[in-house]
């Protein structure tokens, strides 16, 4: 009896996988009202969302959209940030990349270059250019001038704190504009005790978060002039590496195996008390309001800022079409619609990241009331700039092979300074930078 | 090899008759090849042809781009690769890791396989037991390592503190022990078809020899070194090569575990040549390093085969 009833539910799940097949590809032939002079589409989207608000935000969105767009079915899929580049490099090469492509603009400088974007530039509606500025626009612009994809949401670098360990250890919450590095590491310093480190700090993958954190300090790393880029690395580059490593082994106030660990390795111990600060992406919040146990309480510090300011680089999210793709002008309607400032505003709360878009940034704010460390973030998120690191060419595989395992090195208190800085040099002129 | 040992045990008559079938007026050799087609299509189509494309796509310029064109730039690649320091550094790591995991895997599942061949109690369920890490795709063992050797909560370094010994060390993530512990992981993971091929193997000794000896006089040391293994070495021969192809080119516990980290201390060559083909696309030079590998590979075999033949016949 039972094993008859796992036939027929077997069968059943055949049949409807075959149909799913049959009419997939159709994009609903028998349900077109308007069909448009190419006759209905469909597209395939492969979001990254990771989070389950920001997963439902963005079915939500693209369930409006095909509501509205009976001809333009666009197709959900679901892809994951650990291994997004592999599998584009492996589908751009086969021919079977999804048509609208969700990614960050550090990792899709690349394929600009490789010519498997679409330029969205005749696509695009006024109110979306103009909705973000033309900083953040210049980290999605190709050599060539096209705009390879839609700026979507940022992230920035903050300091997450228990203000539990704040009130046991007597140390009021530092408020202001901006947190100065001095200040910070005091702060680290006064926080350490009893075995408990002021700091945990996810640094598995330092060279993302020393490129960002080093604008600060006016360290930028790279000239590009026109397709080739020279390296200089000086005391500003060398800055943000040369205090974690004196607050590692000086200090002793940042616990050195969180430095070996991934950012989500390191949040139990920011949970349990061992970490009285946590730093990461702001996006963490989410999981800090999802996961953190009954009764932890936290805040977001002010931005962290060095000599020259606050500033972080602007490594927006992007949206992009495949150039191959059959449907490219379908596609950018579609971005175009996702880039509104009511969908960013969504997915913004759902992810705590920074819409790239100000109107959706003031909608952000009206709706969360600048509460949970909503401000904060924000704010932080006004002085993000484009980086020049973003349009080094080589700047992933040097990225990889050589800056990775030198700072893990560095940080890991096996190398000097100095090394640090031969090893960052020549490996630029050894990926042929 | 493998033909010697498999041919030994057969009588004389049998492959003169063998072979009159096949060479018969009916041209049967003819018909046969017709009847071995439908099982080497599969093979040509889904293992030689790759395999070729492979070997051939060393020798371009194969690049990610949109409609790149690939031409031929015969040994450039390899030039080129004579010069990358840090292939060749991964490529040391590799043959630490490969031949390490070989020889420590040999040396506990020989131990492990003459202590399941004994009479002892439970037999059957310590044997099957043995097992179950082959039971396990790589990636579910590399992720049940990384929570065991997680340097906070891990229960390795749990159990290492109840014992009195410190428990603070950072496995995966320092420097000096990263390689170390992949290595043990590796060891782990590949132990059950070793075991159980020596397994198999023990269960082939004669009983009337380990019994001559001991009337001999032959204690249980001399019965091990001159009865149990000059019989079992071709199984040994047989499983430590496989075993080194196989650790050489394993490739998803390390990925897993520590993705070549820290510091690159763990970059074995397969994950090298995955990050240059499918990080950076330059498919033309990943090949090429995938083709220096199987030469490497080949030579190794070579001089232990030949070694090994060696051996036996004086």
């Amino acid at each position: 009896m039972k094993r008859r009833a796992a036939l027929a539910a077997g069968a059943l799940a055949v049949a409807g996988v075959l149909t799913g097949c049959a009419f997939g590809g159709g994009g609903g032939t028998s349900s077109s009202q308007e069909p448009s002079a190419e006759g209905p589409v469909t597209l395939t989207f492969q979001s990254l969302a990771f989070q389950d608000t920001t997963i439902a935000a963005t079915k939500e969105i693209v369930d409006s959209w095909n509501k509205d767009h009976p001809d333009i079915t666009v197709k959900l899929q679901q892809g994951s940030w650990d291994n997004v580049h592999d599998q584009l490099v492996t589908q751009f090469q086969g021919g079977t990349a999804p048509d609208i492509i969700h990614d960050e603009s550090a990792d899709i400088a690349g394929f600009a270059n490789q010519g498997y974007l679409a330029d969205l530039k005749p696509y695009l509606s006024d109110d979306v250019v103009n909705a973000v500025s033309k900083d953040v626009w210049s980290t999605v612009t190709a050599q060539d001038g096209s705009v390879v994809a839609a700026p979507t949401l940022m992230q920035t670098y903050v300091v997450f704190a228990n203000t539990d360990a704040f009130a046991a250890a007597g140390v009021p919450l530092p408020d202001g504009k901006e947190l100065s590095w001095d200040d910070f590491q005091a702060l680290a310093k006064k926080l350490t005790a009893d075995g408990k480190y002021g700091i945990g700090w996810g640094l598995k993958s330092p060279t993302a978060t020393v490129m960002n954190l080093a604008l600060g300090f006016g360290g930028t790393f790279f000239d590009n002039n026109g397709g080739s880029s020279t390296i200089h690395v000086g005391d500003a580059e060398l800055e943000v590496p040369k205090r974690i490593n004196e607050m590692t082994y000086s200090d002793k106030s940042i616990d050195p195996v969180s430095l070996t660990q991934s950012g989500s390795d390191v949040l139990p111990g920011f949970f349990d008390g061992s970490y009285a600060m946590y730093v990461g992406g702001n996006y963490v919040a989410q999981q800090l309001t999802e996961s953190a146990p009954k009764g932890f309480h936290w805040a977001v510090l002010p931005p962290l800022a060095g000599s020259e300011g606050t500033m972080q680089a602007a490594n927006p999210q992007t949206m992009s079409v495949a150039a191959e793709s059959k449907h490219v002008k379908q596609a950018a309607e579609f971005i175009d619609y996702f880039m509104n400032p009511t969908n960013q505003a969504k997915l913004a709360e759902g992810d705590w990241l920074i819409p790239a878009s100000a109107p959706a940034r003031e909608q952000v704010a009206k709706d969360t009331e600048g509460k949970n460390g909503w401000s904060a973030m924000l704010a932080s998120g006004e002085s993000l700039t484009a980086a020049p690191f973003q349009s080094a060419a080589n700047y992933p595989q040097w990225k990889d092979q050589y800056a990775t395992p030198s700072l893990q090195k560095f940080l890991a208190n096996n190398i000097s300074a100095d090394d640090l800085k031969k090893q960052l040099t020549d490996g630029w002129a050894a990926v042929g930078g | 090899m493998s033909t010697s040992t498999l041919t030994r045990p057969v009588p004389p008559v049998a492959p003169p008759k063998r072979r009159r079938r096949n060479t018969g007026p009916n041209g049967g050799g003819r018909d046969a090849w017709l009847l071995v087609l439908p099982a080497l299509i599969p093979v040509v189509l889904f293992s030689v042809y790759p395999l070729m494309q492979g070997i051939l796509l060393g020798f371009t310029d194969s690049k990610a781009g949109l409609n790149a064109v690939v031409s031929f730039n015969g040994l450039e690649n390899y030039a080129r690769l004579a010069g990358n320091e840090l292939f060749w550094n991964s490529f040391r790591i590799g043959l630490v890791w490969a031949f390490g995991v070989t020889a420590l895997q040999f040396l506990a599942s020989l131990g492990l396989a003459l202590l399941l061949n004994l009479d002892l109690k439970f037999r059957g369920v310590a044997r099957t037991l043995a097992l179950v890490p082959w039971a396990m795709p790589p990636v579910v063992i590399a992720i049940m390592w990384r929570l065991m050797l997680n340097p906070s909560y891990g229960p390795i370094n749990e159990a290492m503190r109840t014992v009195g010994f410190p428990g603070d060390i950072n496995w995966l993530g320092s420097f000096s022990t990263a390689l170390p512990a992949v290595i043990v992981v590796g060891v782990w993971a590949g132990m059950p078809q070793t075991t159980i091929t020596l397994l198999a193997g023990l269960q082939n000794v004669p009983a009337e020899l380990h019994e001559a000896a001991a009337i001999d006089g032959a204690g249980v040391l001399h019965r091990f070194w001159h009865v149990t293994l000059p019989a079992l070495r071709p199984i040994i021969v047989a499983i430590t090569t496989l075993d080194l192809i196989w650790n050489f080119n394993s490739f998803a516990l390390v990925f897993v575990l520590t993705a070549g980290g820290p510091g690159g201390q763990t970059m074995l060559p397969m994950l090298f040549a995955y990050n240059e083909a499918f990080r950076y696309g330059e498919f033309g030079y990943a090949a090429a390093m995938g083709n220096v590998m199987v030469i490497v590979i080949s030579v190794f075999l070579f001089l232990y085969l030949r070694g090994q033949a060696r051996s036996r016949l004086s």
